[in-house]
């Protein structure tokens, strides 16, 4: 009740502000207001035309899908958001979430799956799995925390390398055995229903449990960010890792755990999406990099270094997928696709480079 | 305004030399701080005119005005005759200005001649894009020639001292043919042989009928070198004066313009037991050897030293920012180690960086995030940090520092300088520490600004803190200090008391091992 | 320093090479395009064993979907002094990249048998030691498209989930600009369309009718089933049985992908193994969907014959070592002319 006030009051007093300015200051300050949420301006106006073109877009199934594949791309993006605020990047992610989901998908084969990677296994319990994935995937962010931090490399270098051991791994894991480098699949019941069990109906129209762990997984990374010495420390290195130093942050050990816990996150993303995909093969996520430090900077997570918000990934991640579903929903051509998802990459982040640029 | 008019007829007067450059009524504020306030400046050719005034006075923001690194908000420039108005460095090179930087850009890892014919390297004929490296080694010959340099012209940049890089600086401004030539501190970097080549090189050109603008706060120099001085202060032109006749203790009185006393606040701190004990202190990889003093609580303690003497360092190895190679650091009677920053911070310590922008500030994280980013484990309930208990310790920074903005959420990167120090000393003092290693903590902040800091720190040591100051401004370690050692040369050269000392034994202690 | 200790181990790592060609008479060098491709590795791994049965020294080269790479590998491998050269060319768009290949070899008298991805007649008869192993790749979008007529044909009014009397199909490409894919995309709907048009039945629909392209591809190219799964669960968001719109039909290019269909599709509550089907077709026969197929979650896949190419590929081989004829041993119904073996295909359908 007293927020409510204090935010109406807030309000009150900006409008007074604003009422109180010329016309030039007033025209300048509606301008600067617009650019600074103009990605909320865009994901409105992207809905709203979409919608009016084609309404069952926003019919509830259509809703829950968007969610849900916002849900399934957002760990990801995640994990390589606290990269791109140490003003580095990760570009190991997509190949890690390969590896992960092969791990995940030859660990919980069914029993009596013909072309089992593993014959002789049985299906091993999902939490053993998952702390396995996160384990394996936390190990590749611990080498490339390492050598970032240790050797100063940039991350590009380093996760490059990294990415590239990776892929040799997931190929090296495919020949295990008499798998010949197949897909895997055959996944046992209990982990398919874990990951795309049905959380709830709303209208008949079945949410999968990922979502719920993909809202989990941010109000962790909300926390970790906002509310722990880390996340502070985090963005003080992103910010001047020279003062960070100075100012008694453990530089080192700042940059190592922000690449651990983006490695598993990627773990995380990796279990889940070899469950979603239910097939799991040397391509698995790849590219995935490039969609997740997309939806990062369009969400404000700048390689300026030291800015970011859970809430701009999610926003990011959204937007994407509103334009992947929508752009569907338009059948426009496939071709067109790329072309404007380059461009509205491009322009959300000039929108947001804005905001840095020193005037003189 | 009277006298400056019989200053200006002084001149006119005296000299009849045709004028070069006219700077008139030069004008340029920043948010809150009018840093030029129709400032003159009159370059005749042939001459050599001292540009003179405290750090913070406006000289080289006048200077930026006139290479167009920043864009003036009022007044005209004339060069020979013409109006001119640049709007980079390069066209100001390219019409024959041309300045010699105090801090080198230069492309260390390039050698010489790169460095001087970046950006106009010679073609190897008109028209084919290829350079020629015969020309470019021919044409860096030509000029070090006549200058009297001795460099190679292949050598790479990081392997030359730098008062040799400093050389190459002043050789590219000579091969642009420059009419206008701005030295910026030239001398910091130089030794005394060095210095009497420079001069060398500045007659020269002065006999070629080149106009030298030279900025220095070396009162020796000035009136050995120049043929007029102008005298700002408070980014307001005081006066231009015929350096012929003109004695050091007037120059003093007019870019101070007020009597010294005034300048700093009362002492109120008491002296107490020792607190720091530093004994054989030397760095691995600087050159800082062999320093012992010793500190008492309640005590500032300055330390005086030309730039590079180990001042600094002297503070990152006690602070262990720096690799130490020896030495031992007694706290109260207890030995102490200070392996590395967080380790100092334990033990008591807080250390003010020099270079603000580099080293203090996170310039795009607010003002509450700057605040207690050392202090983050005090503010925390339960594993998660409490925005109430952060509120809390930057409300007290606000406060008690005095600083002003509006509000927690405002970036730190929209303060004014003494603002943004207030911040810092603010992140240092919510860590309660017992030792404060401060390094030049009044650089780059304008007068009023300066006058809280110096309060802020006497009132720290009459709390019973240590407070160690390193500063290059001479009056201010005598204006607040108790004692001063004096760095020469990476070793201690001497300690002397503030009370009764003098500028002069203070700096002939610091050319002791230069 | 930096320069000298790289100028060493340069020069270390030359030697270390040709000290390791040396001992040998000369390795047999694989290429494959890319080590990720589920059916490229059947082909590598059936290959390996034939080769380690035979007691052969061999090499693998990943050109991990890269022309340059490979190009660079085969450069390597013959002046590293390689005896053969088996080439599964990356670039199938242009005869350039397999020309460069052919002209290398022969620079050396080295033989060289392209396979599995298409390389031009002109460019295989312009060395006589130069052969092509492959399949009619148009052959499987045909077969895929005869398959599901045959099986609409039988099924019609059980698929026809509106009654409508229409089928309405979505079809997932793998990459744009890849010849096989192409083919596929075209004939797996085109020759279906015939046998349904000879048994009196209209013509399949594209379950969306503003798509002009009447396909939905794999943004990134790689013929995954995660870009299957996604384009699935947003299809699955806006056509419903309720909304008596429902994708009645799915063909996909590869087994990857309608694996992926099929995920998205469980999601719904459709293609369980009980209950409701909606037939889904691929290319490939890879395990996974081998099994698909035996527990009734997906109907048919054409199969690539992976064995049947390794050992009509290593036949070849052994015959140019030997000097025997190029084609001695394979059997005749498959060879085309003097350049080609064509590798059939089958259809599967878990019989």
């Amino acid at each position: 009740m007293s927020a409510a006030i204090k935010r109406k009051g807030r309000l009150s007093a900006r409008l007074e502000e604003f009422k109180a300015k010329s016309g030039a200051d007033k025209r300048r300050a509606i301008v600067d207001l617009l650019f600074n949420n103009a990605m909320y301006i865009i994901i409105v106006i992207a809905i709203i035309y979409i919608a009016i073109q084609v309404p069952a877009f926003l019919s509830t199934s259509s809703i829950v899908n968007i969610i849900s594949l916002t849900a399934a791309k957002l760990p990801i993006a995640l994990g390589i958001g606290g990269a791109i605020v140490l003003t580095g990047t990760d570009i190991s992610a997509g190949r890690c979430v390969g590896l992960t989901a092969c791990i995940s998908a030859a660990l919980l084969q069914m029993t009596n799956y013909a072309n089992k990677i593993f014959p002789e296994l049985e299906v091993m319990p999902l939490w053993i799995v998952l702390l396995i994935v996160i384990a394996v995937g936390a190990a590749v962010g611990l080498v490339n925390g390492f050598f970032v931090a240790k050797f100063k490399l940039h991350p590009f270098i380093v996760t490059l390398s990294t990415q590239l051991i990776v892929y040799g791994l997931i190929l090296m894991f495919l020949m295990i055995g008499s798998n010949n480098g197949q897909t895997l699949s055959g996944l046992d019941e209990s982990y398919t229903n874990f990951v795309k069990g049905t959380l709830f109906r709303i209208d008949g129209v079945a949410v999968p449990k990922y979502v719920l762990y993909a809202i989990i997984l941010t109000a962790l990374m909300w926390l970790v960010w906002n509310k722990t010495k880390f996340g502070k420390n985090m963005f003080a290195v992103g910010s001047n890792e020279e003062a960070a130093n100075v100012s008694g942050v453990n530089v080192f050990w700042t940059i190592v755990i922000v690449f651990v816990i983006a490695g598993a996150m990627y773990g995380i993303t990796g279990f889940i999406e070899g469950a979603r995909i239910a097939s799991c093969s040397a391509n698995t996520g790849l590219n995935y990099e490039s969609d997740a430090i997309a939806a990062c900077v369009i969400g404000g997570v700048s390689f300026v270094g030291g800015t970011g918000k859970i809430s701009g990934i999610v926003i990011g991640v959204f937007l994407l997928q509103i334009i992947f579903v929508g752009l569907n929903f338009l059948s426009v051509d496939q071709n067109l696709l790329y072309v404007i998802k380059g461009m509205i990459i491009l322009v959300a982040c000039a929108i947001d480079m804005r905001k840095y640029l020193a005037r003189k | 305004m009277s006298e400056k008019e019989k200053n200006i007829d002084n001149v006119r007067q005296e000299n009849e030399k045709p004028v070069l450059l006219r700077m008139e009524n030069i004008e340029k504020a920043f948010p809150g701080v009018k840093a030029l306030d129709k400032v003159n400046l009159t370059v005749k050719a042939g001459t050599v005119h001292a540009l003179m005034g405290e750090n913070g006075a406006g000289k080289s923001t006048l200077m930026k005005c006139l290479f167009g690194v920043y864009s003036k908000d009022g007044g005209k420039i004339y060069l020979e005759g013409k109006e001119i108005n640049f709007k980079n460095s390069k066209e100001a090179l390219e019409n024959g200005v041309a300045m010699v930087h105090q801090e080198l850009n230069q492309a260390l890892k390039r050698n010489v001649m790169d460095n001087m014919w970046l950006g106009r390297f010679p073609k190897v004929a008109k028209g084919v894009p290829i350079t020629s490296e015969k020309k470019m080694y021919k044409a860096t010959k030509e000029v070090f020639d006549k200058l009297e340099i001795n460099v190679d012209p292949k050598t790479v940049m990081s392997r030359m001292p730098v008062s040799q890089r400093q050389m190459v600086e002043i050789a590219k401004a000579v091969s642009y043919n420059s009419k206008v030539i701005v030295f910026d501190e030239p001398t910091s970097s130089l030794t005394e042989e060095e210095v009497e080549h420079l001069f060398r090189i500045i007659n020269m050109l002065r006999d070629q009928g080149c106009g030298i603008i030279y900025i220095s706060h070396k009162m020796a120099e000035i009136l050995r070198i120049s043929d007029e001085v102008t005298i700002m202060r408070d980014g307001k032109w005081i006066a231009t004066k015929d350096a012929k006749g003109l004695t050091t203790d007037e120059i003093i009185k007019l870019m101070v313009g007020r009597e010294l006393t005034n300048l700093y606040p009362p002492k109120t701190n008491e002296i107490g037991d020792v607190l720091l004990d530093v004994k054989d202190l030397s760095a691995m990889y600087s050159k800082l050897s062999d320093v012992s003093f010793s500190a008492r609580k309640g005590e500032i303690l300055g330390v005086a030293g030309l730039d590079g003497s180990g001042r600094t360092e002297l503070l990152e190895n006690i602070f262990g920012v720096a690799t130490r190679k020896s030495g031992k650091l007694t706290l109260d009677g207890k030995p102490i180690r200070n392996r590395n920053s967080r380790d100092s911070i334990k033990n008591g310590f807080a250390l003010l960086t020099e270079e603000r922008r580099a080293t203090g500030i996170f310039s795009i994280l607010n003002i509450r995030e700057n605040a207690t980013i050392s202090s983050l484990g005090k503010c925390r309930s339960g594993p998660l940090l409490s925005k109430k208990k952060l509120k809390k310790s930057t409300d007290w920074c606000i406060d008690s520092m005095r600083i002003k903005t509006p509000s927690q959420e405002t970036k730190i990167r929209s303060l004014s300088g003494g603002n943004q120090q207030k911040v810092i000393l603010g992140r240092w003092l919510l860590t309660e520490p017992t030792v404060l290693l401060l390094d030049e903590p009044t650089r780059g902040i304008d007068v009023g600004a300066k006058y809280e800091i110096y309060e802020l720190i006497i009132d720290l040591a009459a709390k019973g803190k240590t407070v160690i100051m390193v500063s290059s401004e001479m009056p201010e370690l005598l204006g607040v200090c108790d004692r001063i050692l004096v760095m020469s040369g990476g070793r201690l050269a001497g300690e002397v008391n503030a009370a009764d000392t003098t500028q002069e034994e203070i700096m002939a202690l610091a050319a002791k091992y230069a | 320093m930096k320069k000298l200790l790289a100028t060493i181990l340069a020069i270390a790592f030359v030697f270390g090479l040709t000290a390791c060609g040396g001992n040998s008479d000369g390795e047999i060098s694989v290429f494959y395009y890319n080590f990720g491709d589920t059916y490229i590795s059947s082909v590598r791994s059936a290959m390996d064993k034939i080769f380690e049965d035979a007691g052969l020294n061999y090499n693998n080269y990943d050109g991990n979907g890269n022309q340059t790479t490979q190009t660079e590998q085969v450069t390597t491998a013959l002046a590293k002094g390689s005896r053969l050269l088996i080439v599964n060319v990356v670039d199938t768009g242009s005869n350039d990249a397999a020309q460069n290949i052919v002209n290398l070899a022969k620079e050396k008298d080295v033989p060289v048998i392209f396979f599995n991805r298409s390389v031009d007649e002109s460019v295989v008869s312009s060395y006589d030691k130069c052969v092509f192993v492959g399949t009619d790749y148009e052959m499987a979008g045909h077969m895929q498209g005869e398959m599901i007529g045959k099986y609409l044909v039988e099924n019609y009014d059980k698929v026809d989930l509106n009654g409508d009397g229409k089928i309405s199909y979505v079809m997932f490409k793998g990459q744009e600009g890849n010849a096989e894919a192409i083919a596929r995309t075209q004939y797996g709907v085109e020759d279906a369309n015939k046998v349904l048009t000879e048994a009196g039945k209209p013509e399949l629909v594209f379950y969306d009718a503003q798509n002009s392209n009447k396909y939905l591809v794999d943004q990134s190219g790689n013929w995954s089933s995660s870009a299957a799964t996604d384009y699935m669960n947003t299809i699955l968001s806006q056509y419903s049985e309720a909304n008596k719109n429902m994708v009645e039909l799915v063909i996909a290019n590869n087994d990857d992908m309608a694996l992926g269909a099929i995920s998205a599709l469980q999601g719904a509550g459709y293609n369980n193994g009980t209950g409701k089907t909606i037939p889904v077709f691929g290319v490939d026969v890879t395990d996974a969907a081998q099994t698909m197929i035996k527990e009734g979650k997906m109907v048919g896949s054409i199969k690539q014959d992976a064995n049947g190419m390794a050992s009509a590929i290593t036949t070849i081989c052994q015959n140019f070592l030997d000097g025997k004829e190029t084609f001695d041993g394979i059997e005749e119904d498959n060879i085309v002319g003097t350049w080609r073996v064509n590798i059939p295909y089958s259809v599967y359908t878990g019989e």
